[in-house]
């Protein structure tokens, strides 16, 4: 492939785990109005969980299951036993920064107790390469690619035709008039954090799988694409996630192959403050 | 959902409507209340109207009816049942239908889905057509169904609003001052052509304005709340025509109307 | 350990703590002072050292070559230090767009972290520029000509002189934080907005703090780079902006007693404790764990203790501290709840006399005044118009065409339903907010363009419909921050020190005692301005726009929540004040005090002047009883 073919079959790839992961962000930022930047711990705790089952003999696509589960499972206590009482006591949103940045701290320090400091790496096949028209992208790489077009799919499902979605979407644009709809807006928040918890930790592992080797700290770096992927689309916005996503993913390796590697998440970095200072609503987002 | 409720949204046509009491109803934000002691009924059939100064302590009232306002003494009773203090997402199951006076539609939701989030209750197979017979009440919104409910005119989203408390058909309408920034015409309009609708379709109507003399227009009681208490009540004829009416909203002499709170 | 090791050891201690405590205090003025959050911190200390570091090492062809860095001036100490305070504080200048901005402040801290985790890429990838990952070595160390820098004598020194310049930027903030200027930064934290509708320049004050920030944290990086002669971009990640954080929230936000105590036990003392600790389990677990261990008490503090170990202190004017009778209640902090009924004011039959006391009159007549013609009736003068003014929300007029004078010397009225546009208005007037068209007219001068501090500088005063006292100021230094032309109100005249600030200090106190006793709130002038009832908390509003000696004062709703004797007894001072040439417009829902104090009285309805008049006048009209019943 030739080297821009290459970078854009990069930036697919990258713009699949970040979908995951940004839609994940932003369903929590929509239902409960919090920046969860505990979010990246939240993943790669998920990660090596799929590892623990995986360093087992099992697949590490299982692996893939248990980290939704795990995801979902971390997230759900995240919220209910941290911001929320946090939320109640009426804290300031620069507080609740600062306590998701404790969070991170607590989740990623811990996991490195627990599991050293040296990298790990999956038990896995790559397969064989497969050619895609005139892109080549190996079996794992399309498995990813799939899966994320299936998550996102299923997310664009649920949002727009089932009940649930519904109700979602009216309390993040309405808790009040929600409730007074009928909607146990408690609830939704509850299910909604399941989810997005479940898509952390896809997210967890597919990244793990395609870094090939990870530690406790890895996701820190990645944590301010999904920030630019979010803030590019709007904040709460899931389908402006998706496209951030896709954004970022791309320019970001596109870029690199222009530019020196080491640089490519600058670009990111200054995409992300330009929408902070520019439109902080985001492309998709309403002018409030 | 009871299976009052749900036998009530089947049938589709013109429904009973409840009967609400509040008895010494006593409410306010953080423990400090705002509205003291407040007995009021409101049958089927029939368009209750409260009135009164700013800052009495109407939309607080209505508030502490259907459960975001926390009630501190008294109780609230709907054809029998008290639900006092129960959540909004529970008032509404029993058939309350609350307009809120702002914030009153989903923002970023198009018009028919701020219809189907007026609709979540129903059975999913009823909502096409309870979204039509909405329509047939406000034929304006059906040229508008895909537009952003932001984006719509003040009048518009007033009937969007009420649109989606239709959907359910609920048995007690409350309404929180459903003309306050629309232009004369269309706040008469609103009040005469589409509320009082409601109370010949067989629910009972609750409603709070600012604009007394519209509303008593088509009320069949109405409440004068002034300083969080019940001033006077009555009849709009009876009302128009005493002159402590008028005086209690704009201050001045006449002796019953004091302002501020105790 | 042997006994040099250990000096050595100690040394360190020392020297690190100083340096941590100076980044600390730089936080602490900022943040824990100011409530300007900077969580791109680190910055300014990785360039304060990258400055000295640059500075004072020689051209990068030296020592082998085999390093890669700008600059390389060779320059002798202290310059490399003084560079390092310097492009500390530049730095801070492009950081304004991100914190000046209204941004939500969760989202504007985002901005911030990205900030500096893209700063520490960029240095760690571009090797000319500081020599990319491998960082900068061979750093001199000050003076290491003259002196050897591994003897204990210089390392005692250098200990000396980071204790020595940590206690310098102390007593300088301290004099900073304790001055007029420091209850205006303070003021600022508690509440932006209404800082700025008293004359605060909030925009200036806020890029002021981040300088001065800056440079104390570039001061310490250029101090700890001297002396460990090292710095990489591994030792400067978002984490440890985390960690100065915790020490100030830890030690105490708001006191910088406390950002020292925070800067020994978290990043120092924390962090160096483990060296005690007998190694256990694989070699990355305890520093693992203390990283946990620090989430943990960042967490803990700021649900169980959030205004640290040291709080912040109220301040507490001896003037006002009560006889041993009462000194046990307000020792215990119980407010009277039964204040609210009855109280009686000085004067309670008729108009107010105005008590007479020290210090200069409360109102100010503005020399324009006389210069302005005469237009109305009795040859008096329009202070203030609005003229054809329009506002749209979302392209929904709420205000549309509104035009009307105040008159001076008069307590005009300004009444009207909901929504009809009436504090939509007034915000326009103060400057609060933008008028989308029409203009302001002021003492002759167009000043629709005027942002709201200078107006209130040039005496246009508002207040505020909502609770907008500022909480955490004591209700005597609430009066005290609306002070104008406070000698101690800038950062030049809070460093020169209280003898040059006193006077006007004792000055403003003495007008805030006749005040305070006018309003009959004398025994809360140490409390909390926040812990006060509703009533009270109103009073100390209308009090403070007073005491910013105002010439046009705009009061939005001052009666709510306010017992009806008091609002009649607040009617009475107001026209007082009229009658002295102060002109008021109040916004005002209970009609019966519009009826004995206001003439005119301007009606507005659905964003319109719909009449004006004496109240008496518009109950006859019936287009202001429609507006008021039907609409």
């Amino acid at each position: 492939m030739s080297l821009l073919l290459s970078s854009i079959s990069f930036g697919l790839i990258t713009a699949a785990v970040l979908s995951i992961a940004a839609v994940g962000f932003t369903l929590q930022f929509a239902v409960t109005d919090v920046l969860n930047l505990a979010f990246g711990a939240v993943m790669i705790v998920s990660a090596y969980v799929a590892y623990a089952i995986n360093s087992l003999g099992v697949s590490v696509w299982v692996g893939v299951v248990a980290a939704a589960m795990t995801g979902a499972v971390v997230s759900l206590a995240l919220n209910r036993g941290v911001y929320t009482p946090f939320k109640r006591r009426g804290i300031s949103p620069i507080a609740m920064v600062i306590v998701a940045l404790g969070m991170t701290l607590i989740l990623e320090f811990g996991l490195q107790a627990i599991v050293g400091a040296d990298s790990v790496s999956y038990r896995l096949n790559q397969g064989p390469n497969i050619g895609l028209g005139s892109f080549r992208f190996s079996l794992v790489q399309l498995v990813i690619l799939s899966l994320a077009l299936v998550i996102m799919t299923a997310v664009h499902a649920l949002l727009r035709y089932s009940r649930l979605g519904k109700a979602m979407r009216a309390t993040a644009a309405n808790p009040s008039l929600a409730r007074n709809s009928g909607i146990r807006t408690d609830q939704v928040v509850t299910v909604t954090w399941a989810i997005s918890g479940a898509l952390c930790g896809i997210a967890g592992s597919i990244f793990a799988i395609d870094a090939g080797s990870f530690g406790a700290t890895s996701t820190d770096l990645f944590l301010v694409l999904i920030l630019a992927a979010v803030f590019l689309g709007g904040p709460g916005q899931a389908y402006g996630a998706m496209l951030g996503a896709a954004i970022i993913g791309l320019s970001t390796e596109v870029g690199a192959a222009y530019i020196t590697p080491a640089y490519k998440d600058v670009i990111a970095f200054v995409l992300l403050l330009g929408m902070l200072a520019l439109r902080p609503t985001g492309l998709l987002g309403n002018r409030t | 959902m009871s299976a009052d409720l749900s036998n009530k949204m089947s049938t589709g046509h013109k429904r009973a409507g409840a009967t609400l009491c509040t008895v010494g109803l006593t409410a306010g934000y953080g423990g400090r209340p705002v509205v003291h002691g407040v007995s009021i009924n409101v049958e089927p059939g029939r368009v209750v109207s409260i009135v009164g100064p700013n800052g009495s302590g109407k939309s607080t009232m209505l508030k502490s009816i259907v459960g975001v306002v926390k009630v501190l003494s008294g109780s609230v009773i709907l054809d029998d049942v008290d639900i006092t203090n129960q959540a909004p997402e529970d008032t509404a199951r029993v058939g309350v239908g609350y307009v809120p006076q702002v914030d009153d539609v989903f923002g970023p939701l198009s018009v028919k889905e701020n219809l189907e989030m007026g609709g979540y209750l129903l059975p999913s197979g009823e909502v096409p057509g309870r979204i039509d017979k909405v329509l047939t009440y406000f034929p304006r919104l059906a040229t508008m169904l895909t537009r952003r409910a932001a984006q719509l005119s003040g009048g518009e989203r007033k009937m969007l609003a009420m649109g989606r408390v239709l959907m359910l058909q609920p048995a007690l309408y409350v309404l929180d001052e459903p003309t306050a920034n629309l232009a004369p015409a269309i706040a008469m309009e609103l009040l005469h052509e589409h509320v009082r609708q409601l109370a010949v379709d067989g629910a009972s109507v609750l409603i709070v304005e600012q604009r007394a003399k519209a509303v008593l227009g088509i009320s069949d009681h109405t409440y004068v709340l002034a300083g969080g208490r019940l001033r006077m009540q009555g009849s709009p004829t009876e009302l128009a025509s005493s002159p402590d009416f008028v005086d209690s909203f704009l201050g001045g002499g006449h002796g019953n109307a004091k302002f501020g709170s105790p | 350990m042997g006994h040099n090791a250990a000096i050595f050891y100690i040394i360190t201690l020392l020297v690190y703590g100083g340096v941590d405590a100076l980044a600390c205090l730089g936080l602490s003025i900022q943040f824990g002072v100011a409530g300007v959050t900077n969580f791109g911190f680190i910055i300014f200390q990785a360039a304060g050292a990258y400055a000295a570091g640059v500075l004072s090492m020689p051209g990068d062809s030296a020592n082998g070559g085999f390093q890669s860095y700008i600059a390389g001036l060779d320059l002798p100490f202290p310059l490399p230090w003084i560079g390092a305070a310097v492009v500390g504080g530049l730095l801070a200048l492009p950081f304004t767009l991100l914190v000046g901005k209204r941004l939500r402040g969760d989202f504007a801290a985002v901005g911030l972290l990205v900030a500096a985790v893209m700063a520490n890429l960029l240095v760690t990838n571009y090797r000319p520029l500081f020599n990319g990952s491998a960082g900068l070595s061979l750093v001199p160390a000050p003076l290491q000509d003259s002196f050897d820098p591994q003897s204990t004598g210089y390392q005692w020194g250098y200990c000396g002189a980071v204790i020595l310049l940590a206690a310098l930027v102390y007593y300088l903030l301290h004099r900073l934080t304790e001055s007029p200027y420091g209850r205006t930064l303070r003021a600022m934290r508690d509440n932006d907005v209404v800082a700025d509708s008293l004359g605060k320049n909030v925009l200036s004050l806020r890029l002021s703090m981040l300088v001065l920030g800056g440079a104390i944290a570039g001061l310490s990086g250029g101090i700890l780079v001297g002396f460990i002669n090292l710095w990489a971009p591994s030792g400067w990640g978002y984490a440890e902006t985390v960690v100065l954080f915790a020490a100030v929230i830890i030690g105490g936000a708001g006191n910088h007693k406390g950002a020292i105590l925070g800067a020994i036990l978290v990043p120092l003392g924390f962090l160096e404790a483990s060296r005690f600790i007998p190694p256990f389990g694989s070699p990355g677990l305890i520093p693992a764990l203390q990283w946990v261990a620090i989430g943990l008490l960042i967490i803990g503090f700021i649900w169980f203790r959030p205004q640290g170990i040291l709080p912040e202190k109220r301040r507490v004017n001896i003037g006002f501290v009560l006889p041993p009778a009462t000194a046990g209640r307000e020792a215990a902090g119980v407010i009277d709840e039964g204040s609210d009924a009855v109280p009686t004011l000085p004067g309670a039959a008729g108009p107010a006399t105005k008590t007479e006391g020290p210090g200069r009159p409360v109102l100010r007549l503005d020399p324009r005044l006389s210069t302005l013609s005469p237009q109305h009736r009795d040859g008096e003068v329009t202070v203030l118009e609005a003229v054809e003014l329009t506002r749209h929300f979302n392209g929904v007029p709420a205000v549309a065409g509104v035009s009307f004078p105040l008159v001076n010397g008069r307590l005009t009225g300004l009444i009207g339903p909901n929504g009809a546009g009436k504090s939509t208005t007034l915000a326009m007037l103060a400057g609060t907010l933008p008028v989308s068209s029409g203009s302001i007219r002021y003492l002759g001068q167009d000043i629709t363009a005027m942002p709201a501090y200078k107006r209130a500088r040039r005496g246009l005063v508002r207040t505020f419909q909502l609770a907008s006292e500022f909480k955490r100021l004591t209700v005597l230094e609430n009066l005290l921050s609306a002070v104008p032309s406070q000698p101690g109100d800038s950062m030049r005249g809070a460093l020169l020190g209280r003898r040059y600030w006193s006077a006007g200090e004792e000055q403003a106190i003495a007008e805030a005692t006749t005040m305070l006793e006018r309003f009959d709130l004398t025994k809360y002038a140490n409390h909390y301005a926040g812990d006060l009832s509703g009533g009270q908390r109103r009073l100390v509003e209308i009090m403070r726009a007073l005491m910013a000696a105002p010439t046009v004062l705009l009061l939005d709703e001052p009666m709510a929540g306010v017992h009806p004797h008091l609002a009649r007894e607040i009617g009475h001072q107001l026209v007082a004040l009229c009658e002295e040439g102060m002109t008021i417009l109040m916004v005002e829902h209970e009609l019966s005090i519009m009826d004995e104090f206001c003439d005119p009285v301007v009606v507005m309805a659905e964003g319109a002047v719909l009449a004006q008049g004496t109240m008496g006048e518009l109950r006859n009209r019936s287009e202001v009883v429609e507006a008021y019943l039907v609409g």
